[in-house]
């Protein structure tokens, strides 16, 4: 049972504080923020507690999103999920997650939270039941222009505009329908630890397809998946390439009788965003890992450490990763670096508080290879701190590429919507743990 | 905060439509004044801009309670909006201003006749949350109707208001048979009402614990399972937890039950999931092994639990804390999983712990190497923490697989080579233990621990460092100039080290006696002399006297062969595990604390039923109760770590966690001598880990030495050692628990010839009421009844009162009426007031009487030592309270042993300039603990009580017991 509820700026400012269940007073609030600032950073965050009050909090837009509770049988999951799901629900009503649109919709999160949470008990989450409850009208933060183009890319199009989506399209307030549309994102999680030896030890994918509509009249919505596409390590189907994945797990909403046969999700989507399908898949990549790295470290003969490394980008030849980050730890005492890089746009950094060197790589295509050489200057160098470099750290995108292979064959609406068509679809796999042992 | 406004001044040139962040900034003066006009303007739409503005103003803080009637003026509307506004200020304000607020109920009655369902809710979750006794009258018949409203959304809104009114006024929900209403609505139609019905009983019912208001019947599991498949997400949840607290009848039921639970593994929403999880983990108990349905719902069980393990990381670690206590208590769930268990490289910190710990767990000959692969990478990270613990994993890890020794051996050798400062010492201190689990057989790498013993700074290592050249200093060619170079700096190393140094030197002597007499000499006049610690003094002692008199004896009690640390130390013990099963999900599953530990007065402990007939069924009882505090983590904390080493005396006394232990006491102190004392104290008890237990051939040697004690120490050393034996002896010595003389209740006078007088004591565990009935009345007294009214601990009668009748005139019996705790609780004054009505053939009469409140003191409340001193540092100052008790004229001894008797347990003792400080808990029957500091000054007939206890009115009822208790 939540007992209050109360979301908080990253310096501590009030901006919505709502009392269920009347149990302690709203000094609290100075409490919690005191605790969370002061908490070391080694200490679990997410359960915190002051005499009989628990605090659960997430950070999310800057903000942290705080429930107290005082029963012992409360699950700290249930009020974690739901406050993420608070938090995505006040996204979806106000077009965009920050301080200041929380600010100018406070009557409206008033309104959605009194809906939301009775008593301290979840109510609904879903906007489709929500939308009949709620009177107020969101503030747009931005106003909505068609040619902010900032982020040409996003949804997978080449350069045509007509086939681009401006940034904003998806941010904004569901109550404002004047566009309709609706958004497919097929989001890929990729981590992979190789081995000092080049063997994958592990590779894991985690997987979602989540669908943003902003459709009024749609009353059903089906999303056909790659007809190859097999669950569980048992039923793989057909030739070739299957796409497999070990577990899958649906939205409630989402109707999968002809999922057997067909592959094909039917929904009733409800306005706003939601995640409509969350798979994963672990060690059996269909591909092989994205990047490897050849490096080698050696002393020379001024005292200074060298590092050469080599980044193979084993993708197909269309496809790029972007945001390349390359992160290896250094040495302690390490005062300078030098270093060659390849191309002007590639970047290097010495961070030295963190103790690790950091290269950048904004773009990077398949089957191209990169190689870098860097010296560093380690007073006092040993033969023991050469083995505090590694395991080197990869983040990056790859825009337009599911690492498991699943792709959406089509998305149709019914009733068939008049006029052009609204339907979005992008594909990303990111990834921000991707180690490499040296 | 003026940065802010202005900030949000800026706000305002975004967009041209208006924007709700504009009523921040109104601050200045006379605002009040001008909202107030604006309030009572005749537009609608600049009514609902001013009571936006002062909900604003509410959120950041402000008072704005005097524009209360202006407010509610606003509330007769019919747009919603507005509607909605003014009650969100009303359910803020209406507490600071009831008789206002009374200007609102009616406007609330007539909203819930609205025809607009929408509003009739509005009305009724509104006045629920006006938390004002006045308005609870008028509130009743409204919810009664909307109750059964022919809408959902009202009657799910009414389900949820019966609790609210339930915590104004229990007593009114009950009169006005809500509940029963309340109970219906289980059978709704609509899964929303009945998932709202669910949780308001749940949560009504666990203010009444022995009320059967959810009682769960086959035929009510039914509906809730069939409503389970209708549900929200969050209304599956109530449910599901509600569902958890069934037992089923037989492993058919129970069977059936998981049949119909386990779809909701594979639900998006993790809560669910992780609500399931519980309810199959409890249920599963009921079922065969053998059944081939166990086997397929244990695969079931692994699939969901990985999911967890992809969410967030605040998600990731609620959910790691309960997989750590699935795989203690079935392990067999995840043994193939290991590898998602891998710590990845941007976890953050506490993730990665927790990973590591479950790593541990699952770790067993068959995935060994992989685990050690992964380890080893671990301890090359850059977060010292968790290389630290990694280092530690590994010889947990030799400890745990005993296949694996070899291999985690020349790890940790490995990683000494590194020559990395933290990583050296750590390993060092998990040699130590793996030593001690196969010893003599890695002697080998002592040479190569001796290189790193410059670089050793942190007391722990070089406590284990020591420990090593001591324990085999007879291969240690050089070992007495080893320990000779520690003992140069002797007064500026810790208590552990110096406390180890000595018993190395020791051993030493005893192994070299040639050519370290000079040595040992050395660091005992050193101890003796020199230090201020009575800890490292008195041990010198003893070691010096057992040396001079009987040297063979020395050699047996200190070279003894050592018990084997087991590895079964790290898990947490087994009826908390089972209780902490049970709460699966819930806050205590992640402190790994049991409900009761950090929310005070509830004594409910939960526990897995019994597999039904099969001979498996585990009996824990044994264990008191009072373990249950004790957390268990696989990689102890410094403390634990060196508790549980024997013979090595590293730790002082304040950290040594001694074992759960029901009558005795322990101290620290005790495990003096290789643990021998333990044995010879008489004190059988086998602790939780076994590696406590003494050899009673040491106890021997031991026991002949003080015979033969030289005259010329007696005067300092018999000090010590009657402390020692005095403490002892306490555990034998059963003195009667404290009972005050029988004091006259109600005089004849008053009650038409009955006169009682009585008293209250503890016996066994159970309170007894005590009274002597006298019949001075001219006939006899037949009929006797009693009953007690609502009180702070919820006594009751356990059982009618047995007179034998008739009473005849002036005959006089004893009665004896045992009491129990269960019963309704209100809070009195002051605290230990007991009403009673006794009831005869005459007449019903009242009285009252003041029970001692240490008839409530359980026996199973010694805290354990560690628990203590964190929650006397958890409860705040201004709990404390202290207390003088005059004229009492008892040592130390004498007061704890007395205070034993009536379950005041002292837990640790200290003596500071001569005055004796007595560390005491105790614990009542509502589960409240409560911490005492008793100073005792030689010579002083003065004593200071300082009491801690999170609910501090009691602080006087227990000093008032204390007195009692001593001066009796």
């Amino acid at each position: 049972m939540i007992s209050q509820l109360f979301i908080l700026s990253s310096k501590g400012d009030h901006l919505i504080y709502k009392d269920f269940r009347g149990e302690a007073g709203n000094d609290v609030i100075n409490v919690f923020y005191e605790k969370v600032t002061a908490l070391p950073g080694d200490q679990p965050p997410v359960v915190m507690s002051h005499r009989d009050l628990h605090f659960v909090h997430v950070r999310q837009g800057g903000l942290y999103w705080v429930a107290t509770t005082t029963s012992a049988g409360s699950s700290p999951f249930t009020i974690i999920d739901f406050l993420n799901r608070l938090a995505a629900l006040v996204t979806d009503y106000c077009g965009s997650l920050s301080e200041k649109s929380v600010q100018m919709n406070f009557a409206l999160i008033y309104e959605l939270l009194d809906e939301v949470v009775d008593y301290g008990y979840i109510q609904t989450t879903s906007s489709d039941v929500l939308k009949n409850f709620i009177q107020t009208e969101a503030v747009s933060s931005r106003p909505f222009s068609l040619f902010d183009l900032s982020n040409v890319g996003l949804f997978g199009a080449e350069t045509q505009q007509s086939k681009v989506a401006p940034s904003s399209a998806a941010t904004r307030p569901i109550q404002s329908s004047r566009d309709q549309g609706v958004f497919v994102d097929v989001i890929e999680r990729l981590s992979v630890i190789i081995g000092s030896n080049g063997a994958v030890m592990k590779a894991d994918v985690e997987g979602e397809i989540k669908v943003k509509c902003y459709m009024l009249n749609c009353s059903e919505m089906r999303i056909g998946l790659n007809e190859e596409f097999s669950i569980g390590r048992s039923t793989l189907r057909g030739y070739g390439a299957a796409v497999h994945v070990d577990e899958c797990r649906f939205h409630q909403a989402v109707k999968l009788d002809e999922f057997d046969d067909h592959r094909i999700l039917k929904l009733c989507p409800s306005q706003g965003e939601q995640t409509v399908m969350q798979y994963q898949l672990s060690d059996n990549l269909p591909s092989p890992p994205p990047f490897r790295l050849f490096p080698t470290i050696e002393r020379d003969n001024r005292g200074r450490l060298l590092i050469y490394m080599k980044l193979r980008c084993d993708l197909p030849p269309k496809s790029a990763a972007i945001n390349v980050s390359v992160s290896v730890p250094v040495p302690k005492g390490c005062v300078s670096l030098s270093q060659e890089l390849s191309s002007p746009e590639q970047r290097c950094e010495l961070k030295p508080q963190s103790r690790s060197l950091v290269w950048t790589v904004p773009r990077c295509s398949g089957g191209t290879q990169l190689s870098a050489v860097f010296k560093l200057d380690v007073p006092g160098l040993s033969s023991a701190s050469m083995l505090e470099v590694g395991p080197v750290g990869l983040t990056f995108e790859l825009p337009k590429l599911t690492s498991t292979g699943l792709q959406i064959r089509f998305l149709r609406l019914t009733p068939v919507q008049p006029g052009p068509s609204q339907r979005w679809v992008r594909y990303v796999t990111h990834s921000d743990s991707y180690i490499i042992r040296v | 905060m003026q940065e802010w406004a202005n900030q949000l001044c800026e706000n305002r040139q975004f967009g041209s439509k208006m924007t709700d962040s504009k009523y921040f900034t109104t601050t200045k003066k006379g605002e009040i004044f001008e909202l107030k006009a604006e309030l009572n303007s005749d537009k609608k739409e600049k009514k609902k801009e001013a009571v936006k503005k002062v909900i604003a103003s509410m959120t950041v803080g402000k008072d704005v309670s005097a524009l209360f009637p202006d407010v509610v003026n606003c509330m007769q509307t019919d747009n919603l909006e507005l509607k909605k506004l003014v009650y969100l200020y009303l359910m803020n304000y209406a507490k600071s201003q009831p008789d206002m607020a009374i200007m609102a109920v009616n406007t609330f009655v007539k909203d819930c006749e609205d025809p607009n369902p929408l509003i009739r809710a509005l009305a009724v979750r509104t006045m629920g949350c006006i938390r004002v006794d006045k308005i609870t009258e008028y509130l009743c018949e409204p919810l009664r109707k909307c109750l059964k409203d022919e809408d959902p959304y009202v009657r799910k809104t009414a389900a949820v208001c019966v609790a609210k009114l339930h915590d104004i006024n229990a007593q009114l929900v009950e009169d006005q048979g809500f509940l029963d209403t309340l109970k219906d609505l289980i059978s709704d139609s609509n899964p929303m009402v009945v998932a709202n019905a669910v949780a308001a009983l749940s949560e009504i019912a666990e203010s009444h614990p022995n009320s059967n208001l959810m009682d769960l019947n086959p035929q009510t599991m039914n509906k809730l399972l069939t409503a389970l498949n209708e549900c929200t997400e969050w209304g599956q949840i109530f449910i599901l937890d509600c569902l958890a607290n069934y037992t089923p009848r037989d492993d058919r039921e129970s069977q059936s039950i998981c049949e119909r639970v386990t779809p909701r593994l594979s639900h998006a929403n993790s809560a669910v999931v992780l609500s399931a999880v519980k309810v199959l983990m409890k249920f599963m108990e009921m079922l065969p092994k053998d059944l081939d349905y166990y086997g397929t719902l244990l695969k079931k069980l692994a699939p969901p639990l990985v999911t967890l393990l992809s969410a967030e990381p605040e998600l990731q670690y609620v959910a790691l804390r309960n997989i750590n206590l699935i795989v203690q208590r079935r392990p067999e769930i995840l043994k193939h999983e290991m590898k998602v268990f891998f710590v990845k490289y941007n976890d953050p910190i506490y993730v990665k712990l927790e990973k590591l710990d479950i790593m541990i767990r699952l770790a067993s000959q068959a995935n060994i190497a992989q685990v050690l692969a992964e380890l080893k990478e671990y301890a090359t990270e850059v977060d010292v923490d968790f290389v630290r613990k990694a280092v530690r994993a590994i010889g947990r890890c030799a400890i745990k697989v005993e296949q694996s020794a070899e291999r985690c051996v020349s790890t940790l050798l490995d990683l000494i080579q590194t020559k990395v400062n933290y990583v050296v010492q750590e390993a060092i201190v998990v040699i130590k233990d793996i030593f001690r689990k196969y010893p003599n057989k890695y002697e080998s790498v002592i040479a190569t621990l001796c290189e790193n013993l410059d670089s050793l700074d942190e007391p722990e290592a070089r406590a284990a460092m020591i420990w090593i050249v001591g324990e085999y200093a007879e291969r240690i060619d050089n070992a007495d100039e080893l320990l000779e170079s520690f003992l140069e700096g002797f007064h500026d190393e810790s208590t552990q080290v110096q406390l180890q140094l000595r018993t190395a030197i020791v051993k030493l002597f005893l192994k070299k006696p040639t050519e370290t007499q000079e040595l040992v000499q050395q660091v005992l006049s050193l101890a003796t002399q020199d230090s201020d610690n009575p800890d490292l003094r008195d041990r010198g002692y003893i070691y010096w006297r057992l040396l001079s008199t009987d040297p063979v004896a020395a050699k047996e009690v200190v070279l003894a062969e050592k018990p084997l640390i087991s590895e079964e130390t790290d898990l947490i013990e087994p009826t908390l595990l089972e209780e902490l099963i049970c709460h699966i999900g819930t806050l205590a599953s992640v402190y790994h604390k049991p409900p009761s530990a950090f929310v005070e007065g509830r004594g409910q402990h939960k526990r897995l039923p019994g597999s039904g007939g099969s001979a498996e069924s585990e009996s824990p009882d044994a264990v008191s109760a009072g373990a249950a505090n004790e957390v268990a983590a696989v990689i102890p904390s410094q403390g634990d770590l060196l508790g549980d080493l024997l013979n090595l005396d590293l730790t002082p006394p304040a950290t040594t966690g001694p074992p759960p232990h029901s009558g005795g006491m322990q101290l620290g102190a005790m495990d003096l001598l290789g643990g021998g004392l333990d044995s010879l104290m008489g004190d059988e008890s086998e602790p939780l880990g076994g590696d406590l237990g003494g050899s009673p051939a040491m106890g021997a040697g031991f026991g002949a030495a003080p015979a033969a004690m030289p005259p010329a120490f007696s005067a300092p050393v018999s000090g010590g050692l009657e402390d020692l034996f005095d403490l002892g002896g306490g555990v034998g010595m059963p003195l009667g628990s404290f009972c005050p003389p029988k004091t006259v209740w109600l005089p004849a006078m008053k009650a038409k010839g009955l006169e009682i007088s009585g008293t209250f004591v503890r016996r066994a565990g159970v309170i007894q009421m005590e009274m002597t009935i006298t019949n001075k009345a001219m006939s006899v007294m037949t009929g006797f009844a009693i009953q007690f009214n609502r009180n702070s601990f919820g006594l009751a009668p356990a059982g009618p009162i047995q007179v034998p009748s008739p009473l005849s005139p002036n005959q006089n019996i004893e009665v004896s009426l045992p009491l129990n705790t269960v019963g309704p609780v209100m809070k009195m004054e002051p605290l230990n007031n007991l009403q009673v009505a006794i009831k005869n053939n005459i007449d019903v009469f009242y009285f009252s009487c003041q029970y001692p409140i240490s008839v409530l003191f359980v026996e199973d409340g010694k805290m354990e030592r560690q628990v203590f001193l964190a929650t006397w540092k958890d409860i705040a100052n201004e709990n404390e309270s202290q207390f003088q008790i005059k004229d009492c004229h008892l040592n130390s001894d004498t007061a704890s042993n007395k205070l034993q008797t009536s379950n005041i347990f002292t837990i640790a003792k200290r003596t500071v300039d001569g005055q004796d400080m007595l560390y005491q808990s105790m614990k009542l029957t509502n589960g409240i603990w409560v911490l005492a500091e008793l100073k005792i000054q030689a010579g002083n007939p003065n004593y200071t009580v300082s009491l801690k206890c999170r609910a501090p009115e009691v602080s006087q009822c227990v000093f008032q017991s204390y007195e009692a208790v001593l001066k009796n």
